[in-house]
């Protein structure tokens, strides 16, 4: 295991390595505009250090709140600690910094920095990526505990949580798997940022979000007060690659701080659904042996077919890109380019191109859609063969235990365990 | 003072309540607000408008001026502050908010320290064979759902580039008759001299060696040896209205005391006014007492000869029976349709093309000279380029999707004289022509190019990239110079006549979309697809004045007695002085949408509106 972490904590340096040597490439993207009308053109100028300064102080703040709620869950067991500790992280990366620069979002330009050497990823977006996923690896999600500004406003109105019915949390449970690949879909085809035009919150941290989405982030808080964390569990895809990472995490938190005593008084304290059960085989050990069989035999099957359904979507999939889109729009309806209000259609004008060149252009990415198509259609598929593999696959245990894979290390089922810390 | 626990409880539950309500209350307001300001948006502010117009009838008026000012202030004020209550109802709204969750977490935290969730039955085994059955649907439901939409999505791109290869094959029967004797032409144009019988009117067409004399199935050979013999005068044509923007196709028509004032609805000034059939944006033709317009619909393309004095119809003769032409129509956009191109005539014959490629020549009395398809144009809008006859020469424009070339067909046979390939994108551009002093040239915009070409031989004599976009506009010509411009290109002003052409200005402040420029006296005009005429220096290219009447102008400004006509969509014709400096000199309605060109003869304008010709005058 600790090999595994460091050929991670390796990958991490070597990646970093790679995008800034692409970074030191990295021209200005779009040449500057001449204009015959006298318009000067404006110096360009490098963001001033007080604002490259505040980048740095909130990564530092990042550390700092990563290592207190670690230290909370960690060493103090102190629920309280930790919760406090969520709501300095709403209000400075939340309401301060209005939701921006986030881990979440982060996961974008990463992907943007691997396909597009003209992208420089910012420094501070590579360590906000970074750092909750090392943090992860070793310690379990403490950086959904209490760094996370959107965990957090979750978690403050989750008054009334009610427990799902496991497969419903399963099905559910899918959804965070796709949206990740979408946004990387869609990130790779350089067609959108899909995290951060959804995030449903950072309209309520801005004050000012598009109608709909307010609306959609408060939905969220509403759904939010029974259902704890609803973003977070069936959506977030940065949960998915910190989950992947909490589940080799040695020093993962515990319920109880020595020896479980069976006692069950946690069994009903997570609101997330994420505490295992000890288990003991039933049934027939024959038919469980063989339906994990069929499901190991089913997975490649599930992939390909998988991959097949995505390179089929990947007409529709591509309409979110703005040059397919509009290259329809205008085979569809030609009259369009006479609309002086549609901004695109104009701007496509004034280029100059003719529209088989725009068609041409969306063809191609069309065709980065069908490979991408594959690639999610695949990746899905291995998510739910494997999802059905974890189902049926028998593994004894005794106590009551975190899920170290969805545990979100809130520390909330601590203090229902009666047995206290040997001193 | 010692406060007990259940009173702190109950204190919490108060404010707990109260915070709440105090949320819902401004949760309201901010709702009407926001309603509020959703209907009056500054921008969409009525009065201001109404204002602003009365001031162009004004324009020396201050006091009107001060008022605009004013109100337009006060209209900005209202929507900032209304603003600024949202912001302010927001954080008012979420103070409520925090503080009622925080009193509830508090009650909660406070009646028992630890609340259990609630939970549903569990059996550990039982809900994971559950869950997996669940998770099969789910996923199959997802790959289900995932290639049913696959199937169901049409992939409109490859059917563009797939549509192409479907156009090619229609045209197929036409193209393969045609093509051996074209291509020796578009490397070497033959000379008049020695006009390549190319007949295509006939279902010999395919052995291409047949004289054109057999034709007899549609069109007697008596008709065609009964033609009027000579070719029009420069003097006769300039009398009539034989273009597409007159007599030379530049906007310029040499006609005395235009009328100025009418009005199409009230029926001041209508001399006469008749429904035109079938549709059309063709602009009408004159010669002598005839006019002439071209309609279409799916069923069939047709001419319309009327009396011009009195607005009677004379004949009408379809476009039908052409070898060649498809029996379905190709798709064309509603403000485009199948007869955009205007006609053209020599005096002898009359001619005119559909968006279906058919170009068919008729006799004054209407009797079928000879007609031919030149193969269906693939063109997404709809043909558009409009005829011109150079001598015994039909000249025209075939600039489609997949090629672009200038045909010059015999006039009385429709043979192909000559044919040029062009090097261009599709356009809708018409031809026009130019006497330079020492040559006729007729010249021709697209995209990337503004060219010159010898209309008796097809020999390209000039070209000039400069354009860009689906070019619409076709050029503008006076004393030495062309006038091409594009809306996202530019304008540019071109030197001819005397040494290579250049480029002798440019200009993009206002650049048109479909009207095309028109040059007079020294003075250049342009009119946009966003209401704006301007009027520019020839010479220089610097700007005179330009005037915004606000509605579009797809029809091309023309010149007439000191004047310049220019009607816009709405059917108003802006009339103003041909000047340095503006002069409005009237307004006069249509009263129905317009997008042709007026035509001038004998005193009288004569304007075709959507569904009515009108002739105008006293
Ligand atoms: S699951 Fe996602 S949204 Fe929730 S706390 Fe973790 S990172 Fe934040
Ligand atoms: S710390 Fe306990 S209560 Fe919190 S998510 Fe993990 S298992 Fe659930």
């Amino acid at each position: 295991m600790n090999q595994l972490k460091r050929y991670f904590l390796l990958i991490s340096v070597m990646l970093y390595g790679a995008i800034q040597s692409f970074a030191a490439e990295a021209k200005q993207r779009f040449p500057k505009p001449e204009f015959d009308t006298g318009y000067v053109q404006p110096h360009t100028t490098a963001p001033s250090p007080r604002y490259m300064l505040l980048q740095y102080f909130d990564v530092l703040v990042l550390l700092i709140v990563l290592s207190v709620v670690t230290w909370f869950v960690l060493k103090k067991r102190s629920r309280k600690g930790v919760f406090w500790t969520s709501v300095f992280s709403l209000l400075y990366f939340g309401f301060y910094r209005e939701g921006c620069i986030c881990s979440i979002g982060s996961i974008q330009n990463v992907v943007l920095g691997m396909v597009d050497p003209t992208y420089a990823i910012p420094f501070t977006a590579l360590l906000f990526f970074l750092l909750p996923l090392i943090f992860s690896l070793f310690f379990g999600r403490t950086f959904c505990a209490g760094a996370c500004p959107l965990g957090a406003i979750q978690d403050i109105v989750a008054i009334r949580p009610i427990e799902l019915p496991k497969w419903i949390q399963k099905v559910l449970g899918l959804i965070p798997y796709l949206y990740l690949g979408l946004a990387v879909l869609y990130v790779a085809t350089k067609s959108e940022f899909i995290i951060c035009r959804y995030d449903p919150f950072v309209g309520l941290f801005r004050f000012d979000a598009p109608y709909n989405m307010l609306i959609l982030g408060i939905l969220f808080l509403a759904v939010g007060v029974f259902v704890a964390r609803p973003y977070c569990r069936f959506f977030c895809p940065y949960g998915v690659l910190l989950g992947w990472m909490s589940k080799f995490s040695s020093r993962h938190m515990t319920i109880t701080p020595a020896a479980c005593i069976q006692c069950k008084l946690c069994s009903n304290s997570c609101p997330f659904g994420a505490i295992d059960e000890p288990v003991v085989e039933t049934g027939k050990r024959r038919s469980n042996v063989n339906r994990l069989m069929t499901y190991f035999v089913l997975l490649p099957l599930w992939i390909g077919i998988g991959g097949f359904a995505g390179s089929m979507m990947h007409v529709p999939l591509s309409r979110f890109n703005q040059t397919v889109y509009l290259a329809e729009q205008i085979i569809e309806h030609p009259e369009v380019k006479n609309d002086p209000k549609n901004i695109d259609v104009r701007t496509f004008m004034s280029s100059g191109k003719s529209t088989e060149q725009l068609v041409q252009e969306a063809d191609t990415i069309r065709r980065q859609f069908y490979w991408g198509g594959w690639l999610l259609g695949g990746f899905m598929g291995l998510v739910i063969g494997t999802s059905l593999i974890n189902l049926s696959k028998f593994r004894k245990r005794e106590d009551w235990e975190p899920n170290k894979t969805n545990c979100l290390s809130c520390g909330r089922c601590m203090d229902y365990c009666p047995v206290k810390k040997e001193e | 003072m010692n406060i007990s626990k259940d009173d702190k409880i109950k204190l919490a539950q108060r404010i707990a309540w109260m915070a709440a309500g105090f949320a819902l209350i401004m949760a309201v307001l901010l709702i009407a607000n926001f309603a509020q300001t959703k209907l009056n948006k500054p921008i969409d502010n009525k009065t201001i408008p109404e204002l602003v117009k009365r001031l162009s009838e004004n324009p020396g008026d201050e006091t009107l001026k001060t008022e605009i000012r004013a109100f337009d202030l006060m209209a900005r004020k209202a929507y900032f502050t209304s603003q600024w209550q949202i912001r302010t109802g927001i954080y008012l709204m979420f103070l409520g908010v925090i503080i009622s969750i925080l009193a509830i977490r508090y009650i909660l935290a406070a009646k028992s320290k630890l609340n259990e969730i609630d939970s549903v039955e569990k059996v550990n085994e039982l809900d994971k064979l559950v869950a997996q059955k669940w998770v099969i649907y789910v996923g199959s439901g997802l790959i289900a759902l995932a290639l049913g939409s696959g199937f169901l999505a049409s992939n409109s791109l490859k059917d563009y580039m797939v549509n192409e290869n479907i156009a090619v094959q229609e045209e197929k029967p036409v193209e393969t008759a045609v093509d051996p004797a074209i291509q020796e032409q578009a490397s070497t144009p033959v000379d008049q001299a020695v006009p390549v019988a190319v007949p295509t009117t006939t279902e010999n067409a395919v052995s291409s060696n047949v004289p054109a004399e057999t034709n007899a199935t549609v069109v007697p050979a008596a008709t065609i040896a009964a033609k009027p013999a000579g070719l029009p005068t420069q003097a006769e044509l300039k009398a009539n209205y034989p273009f597409f923007r007159g007599p030379e196709g530049d906007g310029v028509a040499f006609q005395k005391s235009t009328p100025t004032d009418w009005n199409g609805a009230g029926g001041k000034n209508v001399i006469w006014k008749v429904k035109v059939p079938k549709a059309g944006f063709s602009s009408p033709i004159i010669w002598g007492n005839q006019l002439f317009v071209t309609g279409a619909d799916a069923q069939s393309r047709v001419v319309y000869c009327y009396d011009k004095t009195t607005g009677k119809l004379l004949w009408e003769a379809a476009a039908d029976n052409i070898e060649g032409s498809p029996a379905k129509m190709p798709k064309v956009t509603a403000d485009t349709g199948l007869a955009a191109p205007t006609m053209a005539t020599d005096g002898r014959a009359v001619f005119a093309i559909f968006a279906t490629g058919d170009v068919i020549a008729l006799d004054m009395s209407g009797k079928r000279l000879w007609a031919r398809n030149l193969g269906v144009p693939d063109n997404h809008y709809g043909h558009g380029s409009s005829l011109i006859v150079y001598k015994d020469k039909l000249l025209i424009q075939y600039d489609t999707n997949k090629s672009g070339k200038l045909i010059a067909l015999d006039t009385q046979t429709g043979t192909t004289a000559w044919e040029t390939a062009r090097n261009s994108k599709i356009s809708w551009s018409s031809p026009i022509l130019v006497n330079t002093g020492s040559r006729t040239e007729v010249i021709l915009t697209t995209n990337p190019n503004v060219n010159g070409y010898d209309p008796q031989t097809g020999k390209e004599l000039w070209n000039i990239a400069c354009l860009s976009g689906e070019v619409g506009p076709s050029a503008g010509y006076a004393e030495g110079m062309v006038f091409a411009a594009n809306e996202y290109a530019k304008l540019v002003g071109i030197k001819i006549g005397g040494g290579t052409p250049e480029i002798v200005w440019e200009a993009d402040e206002f650049l048109p979309e479909v009207s095309s420029p028109m040059a007079v006296n020294g003075l250049l005009f342009i009119a946009t697809t966003y209401g704006v005429l301007a009027c520019y220096d020839a010479k220089t290219g610097t700007k005179n004045w330009s005037q915004e009447y606000g509605d579009a102008f797809y029809s091309s400004p023309v010149y007439a007695d000191g004047k310049v006509y220019i009607t816009d969509m709405t059917g108003k014709t802006h009339i103003v002085k041909a000047s340095k400096d503006y002069q409005l000199i009237g307004t006069p309605e249509l009263g129905e949408k317009a997008v042709c060109s007026p035509v001038f003869q004998d005193g009288r304008v004569y304007l075709r509106g959507m569904n009515n010709l009108y002739c105008l005058g006293k």
